[in-house]
């Protein structure tokens, strides 16, 4: 232990560190100031970035004794007297803070960058900012915010492009541009994230994780770890063996290994400790006697009969190792193929991914009089409390679960968690408070991502350039859970039906486990591969037939108001508008086929639910419900369980209730998230919350609108329907009544005292009665498009997306900034599955688990994103509103292989698109040309 | 695991530094910028319980020119390089070179001393504690087998600086202190092409400065094969020089355990002279980039390289 001395943000400080102990230990564990954020530890992500004397610096690989004296500023030295700084005002302006646990260290690097050079150019910008990745925005509204500061402070504003007329919506607030609520406590790094809240006294727990893929657990003996001194609890499988899993129909995981391992990195064994070091040293010094079992790693290998060997899961029903298999036909494809004027056959195949958001999962849990209480990053609180009662033993209402403010999920929080078990399950046994931040491995061994997927899938067509017969044989890879994969054998076949009329259409998909991490819900869950795939497929028809692929789709897409040949409701479409807007913006017309070889444009659509119909847990409870509360004081509290993960949906609440109340948002409060405090939200997965806690919200909003009318109506003695409310007035048509907010509330009040309503929301009965039509039904289907332009290189194979413009139909934009953010998310995000995502394994373990060897496009592989919302107003939305978190990305990854295809001619069917196979596509081409010409 | 209390020692001169060294052979590592030992650290790769800082030796940070020599002091962070006008005006690839290291965050910590005694890197090495266990240590970790080629001759680990090869393309010394004294070596003679110990300077050695002549009209391509354009390790980096008297170095790293260099009379030799450099490569597939494509690349960047010099 050495004695140092360091200035953080002009305050002085003397600490006692340890030798080896980082720089980001000591600003987050003993100064508190965890605005500076732990993404990877490794120096790969940047959100740990502080300045030292100015400049940028990497704290999680900065020995602290090596600053002694040195003068520190982190994201909380930035605003002065609680003042943004102008860099700041420009993040929170522009949209450029979603999840915002990137942003402390995106705001520092380029601060630190700004000190060297203070007038960049837009290159230099995105280049300052390569070592900060964002998972949420695509970089797009960062290098605006950045952009613009910069030439304010240089002295040249830049012309503001965007500035519509405003004047004539019949909303106040609804359709305005509009920064999160949080977004400057984010950008001050004061929103607290579940590893920055502080429980007094809590021990740290860490885990023992399986080195083998399956094996069956001989014996554990823990007996040295518990005598290791600051050893609290060590726990095992047996400790807490009751299984879960997020569909009531495959709860087959267990917080810990029970009987056997079924992959490598599954937790064995846990240990609270009064330190982390404690923690880890204890898990070393526990004993496992394994014995193996043979693996199953490929699909291949789990679809085959195991013989003699053990399965991974005994409930599979015949001798193998498919979890399930899902098929429904309308039509007979292979008559419709055979009918068809020109058809196409193509297998498929995708590597899986991981969510890669930039928090790594962590959580708090201790016990008090009122029972259980855990704060952990979650996107399913209401999930999560139910199988913690469940795996616990203790009855719901013991149990209150707390959503902080999350950093990004994507799909990848959207389970319960056996990490959020244990420490409950510790805590209980310690009788302190536990607490636990993963790794970024531990994070990927959690995965729940993308499955990795192999299919053939064949398109017919008429000759008239009609699509006629879709057949689609789907291979998953489940990993080693059920998690939501029986979803997502469902939805890699029926998330076909749209956006295209095709009538025959049919599909089977077997979902495998495999002795690897379990593959969940991943945006876009279940359809983006398939979507690939028919994208792809449409792109091949249309150069056989010599249409523009464009026109092609604009042919096939279905009207709105009708149903698809599953009975799917189709009701706002905005699909021919959406790619028409892409078509327009992109220069279609003169760029395709006009391109020289080696550049190319190609086109995307896609389709997405706006909320699942059904809900996973068959019961009565409204699928969302809204509390609001208003007392003397005027102001409304919002109370939801919706969890907003960065994607907005609080500030979505506040504007939808600012709406219809006639009110300004900053009279709203929005409690979320407390399973305790809250009504129940079934959660943030599936792109629901808009749609049904944005319908619960105004439902709510509505009562209490016509409660404050009411007593306003009886005081004043007029007739209720004289009366509205806007901006915070409430007033008569004729104006003989016309008072402030404040009085009409006083006055609503006086009798009962503070106001109350709620709302709820349910789907309306969907769909037809064969088995697994609920599958894919939703009360709103979003709808997009997708034009990129590419240049490939024809000697090395190297793509670089040029530019992306994409149009998506989100019902109504309630945010218009909120929803462009989501969409440059969703597109950044379908460019890393193109170029370059993948999990790859070695005999089942994950070799590229960190965020160096996982390839989240950074800014400099991020191009231009062109962003158009499409308006469709669905009639069963709030205000018309329905998804934009995930549709947006399915049409860009079929965009870019189209793109690469119009390049060079090479046809990409496997992900991430390699340059290897792009060079033996083009070496495959000449070879065919060289025989051509050779039989001429 | 070491529990004993770790020490971080930061000497203020070579002297005090050579002399802690000297007198504690094997329990200390020395430690620059940091950014690739910190991380190897981290992982539990590097298991010492004693880190030198250097970065408050000024000795370590002297610029200097003499005799048409330039020395550039190890200390010298990546990212300023850039700002030195001698080394702008004449070896601009060495600055390409260091900016296209990891991100530039890295390059405001790492320094050149640093990048050109970077540890080989290899995916089933460049992994935590517990993923070597579950994979079965390799040779790089005392393991007897190394995973990629499932044999125990030897260690294919990438030499992945991505400075190097700019700099020993144009025949650059390194001065290098020990507690005997100041001595002068080739930059190509410090690397053994094992991937288990790829250096071979003594442990307690610090290289000082970095001396490159500026008479020799030097000329430098330099090409670097990643999937991203910021944060990758090269998968595989190229210089081409040529000086005025003809010469033709190729140096390349990202492909073998140690810089692979070719050397040559003149360009009319450089289809040769690549050939052999795809022969002496020994890459194995330990790379998120394949062997085969990497091996393919370096023919295509070599003659980018020659297009661009002699084109």
């Amino acid at each position: 232990m050495k004695q140092i001395k360091l200035y953080i943000n002009n305050k002085e400080y003397d600490f006692l560190v340890k030798g080896h102990e980082m720089l980001s230990t000591v600003i987050r564990e003993k100064a508190g100031l965890t605005g500076t954020k732990l993404g990877c530890e490794q120096g790969s992500c940047g959100a740990c970035t502080v300045l030292v004397d100015g400049s940028p610096l990497l704290s999680c690989i900065a020995p602290a004794i090596r600053y002694d004296g040195a003068r520190i500023t982190t994201i909380e030295g930035i605003a002065v007297n609680g003042e943004l700084h102008d860099l700041q005002k420009k993040f929170v302006e522009k949209g450029s803070i979603q999840c915002g646990y990137c942003t402390p260290g995106m705001v520092m690097s380029i601060l630190g960058y700004l000190n060297k050079n203070p007038n960049p150019s837009s290159n230099e910008i995105k280049e300052a900012i390569s070592g900060n990745l964002c998972r949420c925005t695509g970089y797009k509204k960062i290098i605006e915010a950045i952009s613009e500061y910069v030439s304010e402070k240089n002295g040249n504003a830049l012309p503001d492009k965007k500035k519509k007329a405003e004047s004539d919506s019949e909303f106040s607030v609804v359709g305005k541009p509009r920064s999160y609520i949080e977004a400057k406590k984010k950008v001050k790094g004061e929103a607290e994230y579940a590893d920055d809240i502080r429980i007094k006294n809590a021990l740290h727990c860490k885990f023992l994780r399986s080195t083998y893929p399956h094996a069956r657990i001989v014996n554990i003996n823990t007996a040295k770890a518990k005598e290791l001194p600051g050893v609290k609890a060590v726990i095992t499988g047996k400790d807490i063996p009751i299984s879960f899993g997020v569909l009531p129909i495959s709860e087959n995981e267990t917080a810990m290994a029970v009987e056997k391992t079924r992959y490598i990195g599954e937790i064995v064994a846990a240990v609270a400790a009064v330190t982390e070091e404690i923690a880890s040293k204890a898990c070393g010094l526990i004993e496992v006697e394994y014995l193996e079992l043979k693996p199953f790693f490929e699909i291949e290998d789990s679809l085959k009969d195991t013989g003699e060997n053990e399965k991974i899961h005994h409930q599979t029903k015949l001798n193998n190792n498919i979890h399930k298999t899902a098929e429904l036909r309308f039509g007979d494809q292979e008559e419709g193929i055979k009918n068809s004027e020109l058809s196409c056959k193509l297998d498929f195949k995708f590597q899986g991914l991981n969510h890669a958001f930039t928090e790594p999962h962590a959580a708090t849990a201790y016990w008090d009089e009122n029972g259980l209480t855990i704060i952990t990053a979650t996107q399913v609180p209401h999930y999560l409390h139910k199988y913690l009662a469940k795996v616990l033993e203790v009855p719901m209402n013991r149990i209150r679960v707390i959503k902080p403010y999350v950093g990004g999920g994507f799909g990848g929080k959207s389970d319960p968690f056996p990490h959020e078990m244990i420490v409950a399950h510790l805590s209980r046994l310690t009788g302190q408070p536990v607490r636990v931040r993963l790794n970024r491995e531990e994070v990927f061994l959690t995965n729940h991502g993308r499955h990795p997927t192999k299919m053939t899938m064949q398109l017919g067509m008429g000759s008239s350039g009609e699509l006629k017969t879709l057949d689609a044989d789907i291979l998953i890879d489940g990993g080693a859970y059920g998690s939501f994969g029986v979803v997502t054998t469902y939805y890699n076949g029926v998330l076909l039906q749209a956006p295209y009329n095709i009538n025959n259409f049919g599909f089977r998909t077997r979902r495998v486990y495999t002795n690897k991490p379990q593959s969940g819900a991943m945006r876009g869950h279940g359809a983006v591969n398939s979507r690939f795939a028919v994208e792809t497929l449409i792109d091949e028809l249309a150069r056989k037939a010599d249409i523009d692929p464009c026109e092609l789709r604009l042919k096939n897409f279905l009207d709105s108001n009708t149903l698809t040949v599953g009975q799917f409701r189709i009701t706002s479409n905005g699909s021919a508008e959406s790619l028409k807007a892409v078509m327009e913006r992109s220069g279609w017309k003169e760029k395709f086929g006009k391109l020289k070889e080696g550049h190319g444009i190609g086109v995307g659509c896609g389709f997405f639910i706006s909320g699942s119909a059904l809900r996973i847990h068959w019961n009565e409870y409204p699928q969302s419900v809204v509390h609001l509360k208003i007392d003397m004081d005027g102001r409304v509290v919002i109370s939801s369980g919706a969890s907003d993960i960065g994607q907005g949906s609080d500030t979505m609440l506040a504007i939808i209730v600012a709406e219809v109340l006639g009110i300004s948002v900053d009279n709203i409060f929005v409690l979320a998230a407390d399973t305790l405090l809250t009504p129940i939200d079934l959660g943030s997965y599936s792109s629901r919350v808009t749609f049904m806690a944005g319908n619960a919200a105004k439902m709510a909003a509505e009562e209490m609108k016509s409660k404050i009318l009411t007593a306003v109506a009886s005081e004043f003695k007029v007739v209720e329907d004289e009366l509205n409310i806007t901006n915070n007035k409430v007033f008569s048509n004729d104006k003989s009544v016309e008072i402030s907010w404040e009085d009409a509330i006083r006055i609503a009040t006086k009798k009962n005292g503070a106001l109350q309503s709620g709302g709820h929301y349910n789907s309306p009965k969907l769909g037809g009665d064969f088995k697994g039509a609920g599958a894919g039904l939703s009360p709103s289907y979003s709808f997009g498009a997708l034009v990129a332009e590419v240049k490939v290189d024809v000697e090395t194979g190297a793509v670089k997306v040029l530019n992306m413009w994409g149009a998506h139909d989100c019902g109504r934009a309630l945010n218009p900034l909120a929803v462009e953010g989501q969409l440059e998310g969703s597109w950044h995000m379908g460019l890393g599955q193109a170029m370059s995502e993948e999990m790859r394994y070695h005999e089942g373990l994950l070799l590229n688990g960190n965020l160096l060897g996982y390839k989240i496009p950074t800014s400099l592989d991020t191009p231009e994103f062109d962003t158009t919302i499409i308006e469709s107003i669905d009639p069963e939305g709030p205000f018309g509103a329905k998804e934009c978190g995930e549709g947006a990305l399915h049409p860009s990854i079929p965009a870019i292989a189209n793109a690469i295809y119009d390049a060079t001619g090479v046809r990409i069917t496997s992900l991430p698109i390699k340059p290897e196979d792009i060079l033996n596509g083009l070496k495959l081409l000449k070879k065919k040309k060289k025989n051509f010409s050779g039989v001429k | 695991m070491n529990t004993e209390e770790k020490l971080f020692l930061k000497p203020k001169t070579l002297k005090e530094a050579l002399e802690f060294t000297a007198s504690n052979r094997d329990g200390f590592k020395y430690i620059a910028g940091g950014t690739d030992l910190l991380v190897n650290k981290y992982q539990g790769n590097i298991d010492t319980g004693c880190l030198v800082d250097l970065t408050g030796i000024d000795e370590l940070k002297q610029f200097s020119v003499k005799d048409n020599l330039i020395y550039i002091p190890a200390l010298t962070k990546l990212s300023e390089l850039k700002d030195n006008i001698y080394i702008k005006e004449n070896f601009p690839a060495l600055i390409k070179a260091a900016d296209s290291v990891a991100s530039p965050l890295v390059r405001n910590t790492a320094t050149l001393g640093g990048n050109l005694l970077c540890e080989n890197r290899c995916l089933y090495y460049n992994q935590s504690e517990w993923w070597r266990e579950a994979v079965g240590y390799c040779l790089k970790c005392n393991g007897d087998i190394c995973i990629v080629t499932g044999t125990g001759k030897a260690c294919y680990s990438e030499f992945v600086s991505d400075t190097a090869p700019v700099l020993i393309s144009m025949n650059a010394k390194i001065e290098v202190a020990d507690i005997s004294g100041t001595n002068i070596l080739n930059l190509e003679d410090i690397y053994t092409g094992d991937g288990v110990n790829p250096v071979n300077l003594s442990k307690t050695s610090i290289i000082k400065s970095i001396v490159l002549p500026m008479d020799k009209g030097y000329r430098t391509i330099f090409k670097k094969l990643r999937q991203r354009e910021s944060l990758d390790y090269t998968s595989l980096s190229i210089a081409v020089t040529t000086d005025n008297s003809g010469n033709v170095v190729i140096c390349m790293s990202g492909v073998d355990p140690k810089p692979v260099v070719v050397s040559g009379n003149n360009h009319i030799d450089y289809e040769a002279m690549c050939k052999e450099a795809i022969k002496n490569s020994r890459s194995v597939d330990n790379d998120m980039l394949s062997r085969k494509y990497r091996k393919e690349m370096i023919k295509i960047y070599l003659q980018q390289c020659y297009d661009e010099l002699f084109g």
